[in-house]
């Protein structure tokens, strides 16, 4: 820590005091936004950060001008929490934020344009990190971490705050935004719902009047709660239009657009390039992906378990475990394709033997009953297009179009 | 006895969905009790809870109120006398209305009692003189407002953990053994059964994750958790609210390595794969008792959708004797015939005496939400308590 004279502290203190009202006066809000922004460890706020330590109590040069009392409950909270951030104190830090926050928001209420708007953002932002930096914190400590629970509830207020007639509405979606990055960090999802719900339905929205960064967002959470809740067609619009509308050159979000569209177009019948997989390094699906090409219910059953505890983690272990009715499909094709070679005439009958054989070449060990379990399976989900002899222990295949491509419907639909 | 959270909750976050006036709350969400308020600082250390200090099963004036008002179960009456009872018959009966307010230390049972309170009720359920319904009437009302006093004093040892899987058991056997019953009320006796059984799991999970120790899971925690997805196989019928993926992500390693989650979690492939032949057979191999009955709903609906496949993909000229499909459903002939029946399906005897299903008949209709259920032949477990 520098030191610094009070004389120092006291000129630093003070022109921080000046910018902050001039930002205000003036309706700066780039200005407005540097000066709030504590996650960007700017130079500028940690040596106020120093000078404040050095000072002790700002409240007295704050109560000195009447330019600056007028904010004074701001300001006295923000260069508390300032204070304590410096110090690594982040439960104390997001504390005084809160209350800078609130106080903040009511100040942002009574300003009637909407010049303020990405200092709101600042401020969202920078209590949902602060928080859980707060409930690393608390963790570390043996306490129960609730920090972050109760930024949501503040963005929820804020929330409120913008959704109304005037031009303030448009920033009601990255609030939005900030809200679902909270629950899912949280693991409360469910809490979107009501959100998603104000967005969607309200009068006073416009989806098309806020900014595109923000619908991005809001597309590629959206979307991953319909793959949660394994709506594939919904899914499929939510994150294909997050992937269209992203900035291409924003590659760590496109990756992880990526990581769950991928899933859901191949449930769809879709495969992509190995090469999309390579240029975004998405080589946990590259097996998959292989195995559906290749009907190896094998590699597939491998690739799963080799990534298992990531599958699980992102939530799409049991969309791609649903896969294995495909490549069943596709093992079927190939037998088909290899009989026509050998013996067109009578191609088009599958011996449940012979799959049975196929399989023990993979490695899968199955009765006869269960092969005829999963064929009957297949031509009940229309993956496979003909009929069961079971006495004859036989699938005949459809003459015409016997394994029908999914063309973007999920299976069984 | 009554150990204080220290919560410190690893990777998991309780978010309890649900759980009402039961869930398990950690101490930081527990509103400041009311002769605290001078005390400064947002430390939650010093909120109280009561320690309950009823040495009987039951309240003694809420047993001499009973007595009077002639409000005894035929359990609690002293030689069938409904206006008399004893400290060894009369249990606490569930109060909807209570408010923390109003409790005092003398209503409320610790938890040595709590637990003889248990081990009694639950001796009840092999009683022949009553209709299982009276019995689990009783049993469910008893538990119920044990786990009520659990929840005012915020307890949660293990013997707390103990209690709490009990009452679980006991709602799964309830569901099993309702499905012997007849009469109007049966039905919404066993909605309410699941509805209990939903809030006894929620508050369960709640206190294995409160108090966790890093990497350590409880003697029964996997099973208890196994159950979970056995109530989620239908993703469509969310019993207890949260998608499956978004719950898988919340399990520690461990757990997730379980010989009862991987059960479960092959079931679950089966299940979702239409798979009928393997999840049947994966339910008779390895299913633990309390998994058996939670999955009977789910047996039903596979062997009804095998009948369904089997009617649709078959070749005509070949209908399919019952006799294998008996076999490959693991039911009885006769049960067989007996599903295809409330299938809508009929069924013939073939030219050589054995019985058989024309496939292709067009009436297929799914059978009703029943009790139905039948015996799963091959199954290892004991069918015991």
């Amino acid at each position: 820590m520098a030191y610094v004279s009070m004389g120092e502290a006291h000129r630093r203190i003070t022109e921080y005091l000046n910018r902050f009202c001039g930002a205000v006066s003036y309706q700066d809000s780039p200005m407005l936004c540097r000066l709030l922004s504590f996650s960007s460890n700017s130079p500028s706020l940690l040596s106020l950060a120093d000078a404040l330590n050095v000072f002790q109590d700002a409240s007295i040069l704050i109560r000195q001008s009447d330019k600056f009392s007028e904010y004074g409950e701001i300001l006295a909270h923000l260069f508390r929490s300032l204070q304590s951030y410096r110090f690594g104190n982040l439960v104390e830090a997001y504390l005084a934020f809160e209350k800078f926050a609130n106080a903040f928001v009511q100040e942002f209420r009574n300003w009637e344009s909407a010049w303020a708007l990405e200092a709101l953002y600042v401020v969202c932002y920078e209590i949902r990190i602060l928080a859980e930096k707060a409930d690393k914190e608390l963790t570390s400590n043996g306490k129960s971490p609730e920090k972050l629970k109760a930024a949501g509830s503040l963005l929820m207020k804020v929330f409120g705050v913008l959704a109304g007639k005037g031009p303030k509405r448009v920033g009601a979606l990255y609030v939005t935004c900030q809200l679902f990055k909270t629950y899912f960090k949280l693991g409360t999802v469910n809490l979107c719902r009501s959100v998603i719900r104000s967005i969607e339905t309200a009068r006073i929205f416009d989806y098309e009047e806020f900014p595109r960064r923000d619908k991005v967002t809001y597309m590629y959470y959206t979307g991953r709660l319909e793959v949660f809740n394994e709506n594939f067609p919904a899914a499929d619009t939510k994150l294909s239009y997050a992937l269209q509308h992203c900035n291409p050159k924003r590659e760590r979000n496109i990756r992880m657009i990526l990581k769950y569209l991928i899933p859901v177009k191949l449930s769809l019948g879709i495969i992509p390039k190995d090469e999309l997989l390579q240029k975004y390094n998405l080589h946990e699906y590259m097996n998959v992906v292989q195995a559906l090409r290749k009907g190896d219910l094998r590699l597939l059953r491998h690739a799963l378990q080799e990534h298992e505890d990531r599958f699980l983690r992102s939530g799409v272990y049991l969309v791609l475990e649903k896969l294995e009715l495909q490549v069943y499909q596709r093992l079927m094709k190939k037998i088909y394709i290899i009989q026509k070679l050998s013996d067109p005439a009578r191609a088009h009958q599958l011996k449940l033997e012979v799959i049975a054989k196929a399989l023990r070449w993979l490695e899968i060990d199955m009765d006869l009953d269960e092969v005829e379990c999963i064929m009957t399976i297949l031509i009940y989900k229309n993956l496979v297009k003909g009929y069961l002899a079971h006495k004859s222990k036989v699938v005949v295949l459809s003459k015409q179009d016997p394994f029908p491509k999914l063309n973007g419907k999920p299976v069984g639909s | 006895m009554n150990r204080r959270s220290r919560g410190s909750s690893s990777s998991s976050s309780s978010g309890s969905v649900g759980g009402a006036s039961d869930s398990y709350r950690r101490r930081s969400d527990v509103p400041r009790n009311r002769s605290n308020d001078n005390t400064k600082g947002g430390d939650s250390a010093d909120v109280s809870f009561i320690v309950g200090t009823c040495s009987s099963m039951c309240p003694e004036r809420e047993r001499v109120t009973r007595e009077r008002l002639r409000d005894l179960s035929v359990f609690e009456r002293l030689h069938g006398n409904p206006t008399k009872s004893s400290s060894d018959l009369a249990v606490k009966k569930f109060c909807r209305t209570l408010s923390a307010a109003d409790v005092q230390a003398s209503d409320v049972r610790p938890l040595s009692v709590l637990e003889e309170t248990l081990s009694y009720l639950l001796s009840l359920l092999d009683s022949r003189e009553h209709p299982f319904e009276v019995v689990h009437d009783f049993i469910f009302d008893r538990t119920r407002s044990i786990r009520q006093d659990l929840s005012i004093q915020n307890l949660a040892s293990e013997g707390v953990i103990h209690l709490y899987e009990e009452i679980v058991k006991f709602h799964v056997i309830s569901r099993q053994r309702l499905q012997g019953c007849s009469g109007t009320s049966i039905s919404s006796m066993h909605h309410l059964n699941m509805e209990q059984l939903a809030k006894t799991l929620t508050t369960l999970y709640n206190i294995y994750d409160a108090n966790r120790k890093p990497d350590y899971i409880y003697e029964n925690e996997a099973e208890f958790r196994s159950l979970y997805v056995l109530l989620h196989l239908n993703t469509s019928s969310g019993v207890m609210g949260e998608p499956l993926s978004l719950w898988f992500r919340k399990l520690t390693s461990n757990l997730i390595k379980s010989k009862e989650m991987c059960f479960v979690r092959k079931l679950l492939r089966s299940y979702r794969n239409g798979n009928y032949r393997s999840f049947l057979r994966t339910t008779a191999s390895e299913a633990t008792y309390l998994q058996y009955c939670i999955s009977e709903p789910h047996i039903r609906e596979m062997r009804s959708f095998a009948v369904e496949c089997i009617n649709n993909v078959c070749y005509k000229l070949q209908p399919y004797p019952l006799l294998r499909l008996s076999h490959n459903l693991m039911m009885k002939e006769m049960d067989v015939e007996s599903l295809c029946h409330e299938c809508g399906l009929e069924i013939r005897t073939d030219s050589d005496g054995s019985i058989v299903l024309p496939t292709k008949q067009t009436n297929f209709c799914r059978p009703k939400e029943g009790f139905r259920n039948y015996d799963l032949i091959g199954i290892e477990v004991e069918r015991l308590l």
